[in-house]
């Protein structure tokens, strides 16, 4: 088993699986270290360079793995849409 | 006061007309149906709710109240900017289930996620919370408003908020959020020029970032660029358990729908976007522009700290990024900054004047009081509720006056803490319902005022800083709500299993899983993809 899928069936994508965790872990050291480290970066202290750089990269990554999962669940679920949106007509106007 | 030239005037004037004509370019798409009107009919490539994210994000109190905590306490202020980190999460997890939902509004999640008097209950609250909280909002951001005209021109607090947010009325009534996206994507620009504009203007009137670091060292101010710092757990200015609240409430917050105001906002955002991958992105980057934007606008504010020398008072460094604007920018350039200061305080308000029409519109008209009302009667009757949440930001923006920042703590964040774990409850866990739900919101209206004023006025608990009221709001709220959850009975199975089916929640949904397994419901959907995936080859 690789560890990062990046070929996904609709059926599939829609499970929650490892991929979806790991962009969830890496997400808030992206959005932290960015903020935090162009802040410093724009005072020209190295820390900040190194703290944006890694959260540059971990960005990178977040998207290479989520990416193709969500492209998958993406194009299954709007086969399915008008379906749903027909069903949530018939709630808003009280006939279900 | 400030001077104006014919040029600054020019800058102004144009960009009031831009904006207007955004209304009369959109007013056909918008009419078209109650979905366009309040959607822009759920066709939109990420990176135009993207930025309407940012700019609806970018409003005018937010400068004043970025530059206030960074001047106080420097790059340390910063960890209350990332409260926009909920999207970190909520991108990939509580946005996706939203998305798939197909919700207008939070008020209708809850129709689809709870079942029968309980989940109506909870929809025809929310829907009027958030009409009572756009009016909030856009009153809150109009007087700040009032507060920059009332520096830049002396005119009376009135007219900044009357003026403004009148004329940002006349284009959402006419194309509603075909204009409001539209009218955003200019105006989400022209704000980031203006801020990397400001931060690099002011880098150079203090000697550049060099100067501005070595003149805070010359000050003992070195600290002032050190975002870790502490002074203990919970003990002087920068306690630790302030930082990890400031961390952990956003970040976990993401798993759940409406633990933050903002979230009803993104929601719209969210269904505006053409499919599931467009409003995960929208949300992430959106946020990603906005907490580069608060990185950027920290520069400017520690400029303005070496070039006053630390002096400027409480009140005069909530102004900070408008005074460096004001004062430093060439003649001709104060206009284009001011049309800046328009595009933000503008994109806020149109964003919170048609969203709070949509929860009006959609969830209190449409639903309970003429479920059979044709698209046009859908439109009107947004059209009308944008002028009454306009009037009523009028009647909060005059009652707040000077103190803005004063209420942003207590209205954004404390009058929603007790429903911070319920707002995720509701999203990871079957078991919690309605009534539980409905419990923690009404518990946590009466329970905030006792323990952020009424205890502490009577001495029986002292005045705790925000975030001790916020965990301690938490348990107190939980001794409420998950008492009746475990005492009433679970939500009706068949809502259940078609909220399962369609959303795919995270967490803890065994038994809803199985019962869906057990009707042959995700085999069918397996079998729908397969062909699906055949025909597509």
């Amino acid at each position: 088993m690789p560890l990062i899928k990046r070929n996904w069936t609709s059926d599939e994508a829609d499970e929650w699986t490892k991929e979806d965790w790991y962009a969830i872990i890496i997400s808030p050291f992206s959005y932290v270290l960015i903020t935090l480290g162009l802040a410093m970066s724009l005072f020209l202290l190295p820390l900040g360079f190194i703290l944006l750089g890694i959260g540059i990269v971990l960005t990178f990554i977040m998207f290479y793995i989520i990416d193709p999962k969500l492209k998958s669940v993406s194009e299954g679920y709007e086969k399915k849409q008008r379906e749903y949106l027909k069903n949530l007509e018939k709630i808003q106007r009280w006939e279900e | 006061m400030v001077h104006f030239a014919w040029l600054d005037y020019f800058w102004t004037i144009a960009y009031l007309i831009l904006m207007i004509g955004c209304g009369a370019i959109f007013y056909k798409l918008g009419k078209r149906s109650g979905s366009d009107f309040f959607l822009a009919g759920r066709g939109l490539p990420w990176w135009l709710p993207a930025t309407s994210n940012f700019a609806t994000h970018t409003a005018t109190d937010t400068p004043m109240w970025f530059s206030g905590l960074v001047y106080q306490k420097g790059l340390y202020g910063m960890w209350y900017s990332l409260f926009a980190g909920w999207c970190a999460i909520s991108a990939w997890v509580s946005t996706r289930i939203f998305r798939r939902s197909l919700a207008g509004t939070q008020a209708e999640w809850q129709t689809l996620r709870f079942s029968g008097l309980g989940s109506e209950m909870l929809r025809g609250w929310i829907a009027g919370w958030q009409v009572a909280m756009t009016m909030f909002i856009a009153g809150w951001v109009g007087i700040a408003m009032g507060n920059v005209c009332n520096y830049v021109f002396h005119w009376p607090l009135w007219y900044g908020l009357v003026i403004f947010s009148t004329l940002c009325c006349l284009y959402v009534i006419a194309s509603g959020y075909w204009g409001v996206i539209i009218a955003d994507v200019q105006q989400g620009i022209t704000m980031l020029i203006v801020i990397v504009l400001v931060s690099i203007w002011a880098a150079i009137a203090a000697g550049g970032p060099a100067e501005i670091v070595a003149s805070l060292k010359q000050m003992g101010q070195e600290e002032m660029l050190n975002p870790f710092r502490s002074s203990g757990f919970i003990s002087g200015d920068y306690p630790l358990l302030w930082m990890i609240t400031m961390i952990a409430v956003p970040f976990l917050g993401g798993f759940g729908m409406a633990t933050h105001f903002d979230w009803f906002v993104e929601a719209q955002r969210i269904q505006s976007a053409r499919n599931v991958r467009d409003a995960s992105y929208s949300i992430w980057w959106g946020t990603a522009v906005v907490l580069v934007r608060n990185s950027i606008w920290a520069l400017a504010v520690l400029a303005l700290f070496v070039i006053s020398k630390g002096n400027f008072t409480a009140e005069e460094s909530q102004l900070a990024w408008f005074i460096i604007g004001f004062k430093y920018f060439p003649v001709g350039m104060v206009g284009f900054f001011f049309a800046a200061i328009l595009a933000i305080h503008i994109s806020t308000v149109a964003g919170v004047l048609n969203l709070g029409s949509m929860y009006a519109t959609r969830d209190l008209y449409h639903h309970y009081l003429k479920p059979k009302a044709t698209e046009k009667e859908v439109v009107w009757f947004g059209r009308l509720m944008t002028v009454v949440v306009l009037l009523g930001s009028f009647f909060f923006g005059l009652m707040i006056g000077k103190n803005v920042i004063d209420w942003l703590f207590f209205a954004l964040w404390l009058m929603v803490a007790g429903t911070w774990l319920p707002n995720i409850l509701q999203v990871i866990w079957w078991r919690f319902n309605a009534w539980g739900y409905l419990s923690a919101w009404i518990a946590n209206l009466g329970i905030c005022w006792l323990v952020v004023w009424i205890l502490p006025a009577f001495g029986i608990i002292p005045e705790l800083p925000d975030y001790q009221q916020f965990w301690l709001l938490i348990i107190l709220v939980a001794v409420i709500y998950v008492p009746v959850t475990l005492l009433t009975k679970p939500d009706d199975m068949d809502r259940l299993v078609k909220l399962y089916v369609q959303t795919r929640p995270i967490g803890f949904w065994g038994p809803v899983k199985r019962e869906a397994e057990r009707r042959g419901l995700l085999k069918a959907l397996h079998e729908f993809d397969r062909k699906a995936a055949e025909q597509d080859q």
